[in-house]
């Protein structure tokens, strides 16, 4: 039998787990039970020692280690982590996310690429857990666990609030009557079999919605309470882990869309109405959500959408030379040319602008302040026509695309293979 | 009819007819929380950040000025005169007459076809809005061109954007619902909108109807070339019906994948979204003249017997007639 706690972290009974087994101080030693249980998990590859973790501390790191392997798919070799699905390490695995959640929580802040990496990871070890459970014990399992999280299988969708403002459901993939969702079994046949498929994906969702939350409480702490050193250490761990991986450029493969200087002509129409000034009411949206970001991926990183990895700035502009001295003149100066300019009545603005870039709220970007807050990928040109239809002027090319990003690329592609050049774009472009 | 108004004639409605118990209490009651805005000339709400801790002020300013248009926040604020210390917003659909996306009358600003039209928009919107969210406290104000659905439920006074905007999707059918099953075998497969007869795909599928048994046939829906509209002209009946099965089979399942997807981008114009996802939106304040049309901004007790050419018109358009 599969105890809920392998799946949801956040059950009493795996409160009651952690409280009983937490001590801090017994997290680096090795431990017979845990090897044991690896050592015979079906599937699990065994040759190479350093791969099993022996401890608790080595698990922690084995589990975000699995998730950046698994994202990075040519090298993931599964049958190293098998035993990440075997319920029998259940009672570990639980302690081992408190402790990480722990680690991470203190040394970072819950808007950091790390804290990010580790709400990710616990989604899809859940997704992967639910997957694996038999068919036959799996809708009981689900039962017991919306109960856990909701306390009913017919919460009103507010209680869902969350999810939605972070976008890990959509109201319209749920089935709702009278301001319930309906996830239990009462329905009509056809509609359990809709509603099974919405069961199994909330859970995940609602997991690293409490993670996330999980983060922010020990964050707050941890500025009140100085933090066992065993899990600063932890946490340098996963930092040297994460960097790894991120922190490139890597060698760029083939394919690959390369950073480079703006290439103005290739700027789809939203933007380039943007840069042109935009009348009050539209102007805040135009400026500070689309075009910082726009702007700052297209210069930085426009292979975002390609690669999906959160990355920093700071990343591939490792001194802020060119965000300061390339992206936000460009941006400020398209505030000036609104109307009224921007700045004007709205000084604060500015304040968000650092904040899209990922440094929080402050006058201007200092690597200090990095990861206070989220480096915002462009809108989607269906969020475009919502918040700001006035700069929407498709032309064919925009058809074809769902992000002004994409559209970017595409252009200086295409730009490429006409003139045949071996470099996008070329530097001389003119402004 | 719906001929502008003259300053004499706002003059006259505002000495004369208008009064203050005519705004609605939840309005009233929380003046003092409430950014106003005025249109003084015609070119648009220009006089913003208006504050009036009380309703004498507000009544002394509106009778005075007579404005031609006259605006308060659907948020309130700690400091209205500056929009500042965000308390809550309500949460607003707009639905604009003109600006609807499939048009039985050609007319150029407003008529009492395409009111009637706004008003069957309205409806079904509150009734999503009732029966699937749960949601209370709604009013209607008729807008002059048009409707404000004003939901005031405690609920989501407090809702950021992101959520407004997925409500807005959910009431309207902006998504065209991802319905996938995991059949006995394990094989994961689709299912049609028309044949879940509840939640988001039942409000998809009326929202859909709505939209194809009203194109004219001059509608350009992305991907659907002319061919393809005359043949869902043909056969539109069946939608009538009820026999989507038989309707998707003729116009052939691709083509009908693309209507799909068309349709839920015109039915994102059913409202103006701008309205809905804005939190320190400006609405025109009810009781108020719409200048434009010669129309008062009139909140709704009865949505069904409501009629705007009855309920709605000034004096001072009686006495021209
Ligand atoms: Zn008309």
């Amino acid at each position: 039998m599969i105890s809920t706690f392998f799946i949801n972290p956040f059950s009493q009974e795996a409160k009651k787990i952690v409280k009983a087994n937490g001590d801090l101080n017994k997290i680096i030693e090795e431990n017979e039970r845990l090897l044991n249980i690896i050592e015979y998990t079906t599937g699990q590859i065994l040759d190479d020692d350093s791969k099993i973790p022996g401890s608790l501390w080595e698990l922690s790191i084995k589990r975000i280690e699995w998730y950046l392997e698994k994202k990075n798919r040519q090298r993931y070799q599964p049958g190293y982590y098998r035993f990440l699905f075997n319920p029998k390490i259940a009672k570990f695995d639980v302690i081992t996310f408190h402790i990480l959640a722990q680690a991470i929580g203190a040394k970072f802040n819950p808007n950091s690429r790390e804290s990010r990496i580790f709400i990710e990871s616990e989604g899809e070890i859940v997704k992967e857990r639910i997957l694996r459970i038999e068919h036959q014990i799996r809708d009981d399992i689900i039962s017991k666990i919306l109960r856990e999280l909701l306390n009913c299988e017919k919460p009103h969708w507010i209680q869902l609030e969350k999810l939605l403002e972070n976008r890990r459901i959509k109201l319209t993939e749920l089935i709702l009557n009278d301001g319930k969702v309906i996830l239990d079994k009462s329905a009509p046949k056809r509609i359990q079999q809709i509603i099974n498929p919405i069961r199994e994906n909330i859970i995940p969702a609602l997991i690293m919605q409490e993670t996330q939350e999980y983060l922010h409480k020990v964050h707050e702490m941890a500025a009140k309470i100085e933090p066992h050193p065993i899990l600063v250490e932890l946490a340098d761990k996963i930092q040297e882990k994460i960097s790894q991986e991120f922190f490139i450029p890597k060698k760029t493969g083939p394919g690959t869309i390369k950073a480079s200087k703006l290439d103005f002509d290739a700027f789809p129409p939203c933007i380039k109405n943007t840069m042109k000034g935009v009348k009050a009411g539209n102007r805040n949206d135009a400026i500070v959500l689309l075009l910082t970001s726009f702007l700052s991926y297209a210069r930085l990183y426009p292979a975002v959408f390609k690669e999906r990895k959160p990355h920093k700035v700071s990343d591939f502009d490792p001194t802020l030379n060119i965000t300061l001295n390339e992206i936000l003149p460009i941006i400020y100066e398209a505030a000036d040319n609104c109307e009224p300019p921007l700045f004007q009545d709205d000084p604060q603005e500015k304040l968000n602008i650092t904040a899209k870039l990922g440094f929080g709220l402050h006058e201007t970007p200092k690597l200090e302040n990095e990861g206070e807050s989220k480096w915002y990928t462009p809108m989607s040109c269906e969020k475009i026509k919502i918040h700001l239809p006035i700069l929407c002027k498709p032309d064919n090319l925009c058809e074809k695309i769902q992000n002004p990003l994409t559209y970017y690329n595409r252009k200086r592609w295409q730009k490429k293979k006409e003139k045949g050049d071996k470099d996008i774009p070329g530097s001389n472009t003119k402004r | 009819m719906f001929q502008e108004a003259t300053p004499k004639d706002r003059k006259k409605y505002y000495t004369r007819e208008w009064r203050i118990e005519k705004i609605p209490d939840f309005i009233r009651e929380n003046i003092h929380l409430r950014e106003f805005g005025f249109d003084h000339t015609g070119q648009g709400p220009n006089d913003r950040y208006k504050f009036f801790p009380n309703e004498k002020l507000l009544t002394k300013f509106i009778r005075y000025r007579a404005p031609y248009a006259a605006y308060s926040s659907v948020a309130l604020y700690d400091r209205p005169w500056k929009r500042e210390g965000w308390i809550s917003s309500e949460l607003v659909f707009d639905v604009d007459a003109k600006d609807i996306p499939v048009r039985p009358c050609k007319c150029d600003n407003v008529c009492e076809k395409c009111l009637d039209q706004a008003k069957e928009i309205v409806a079904m919107i509150i009734d999503t809005l009732e029966d699937d969210l749960g949601l209370e406290e709604i009013h209607i104000i008729y807008s002059g061109r048009g409707y404000h659905i004003r939901v005031l439920d405690p609920i989501i006074l407090k809702s950021d954007s992101e959520v407004r905007s997925q409500i807005l999707k959910y009431v309207i059918g902006g998504d065209v619902p991802r319905l996938s099953y995991t059949d006995f075998d394990g094989n994961i497969r689709n299912l049609d909108h028309f044949m879940v007869p509840l939640g988001y795909p039942k409000v998809f599928t009326e929202r859909s109807r709505y939209i194809i048994l009203h194109l004219n046939g001059d509608e350009r829906i992305e991907d659907i070339t002319r061919q393809t509209m005359n043949k869902i002209l043909e056969y539109r009946n069946l939608i009538r019906a009820d026999r989507w099965g038989e309707f998707k089979g003729i116009i052939g399942p691709m083509v009908y994948k693309r209507l799909i997807k068309g349709v839920a981008k015109l039915n994102l114009q059913l409202v103006d979204a701008r309205v809905t996802v804005d939190l320190k939106r400006i609405l025109r304040l009810p009781s108020s003249l719409h200048s434009k049309v010669s129309m008062i901004c009139t909140h709704v007790d009865d949505l069904e017997s409501f009629d705007p050419l009855r309920d709605a018109v000034p004096d001072f358009v009686k006495e021209k007639s």
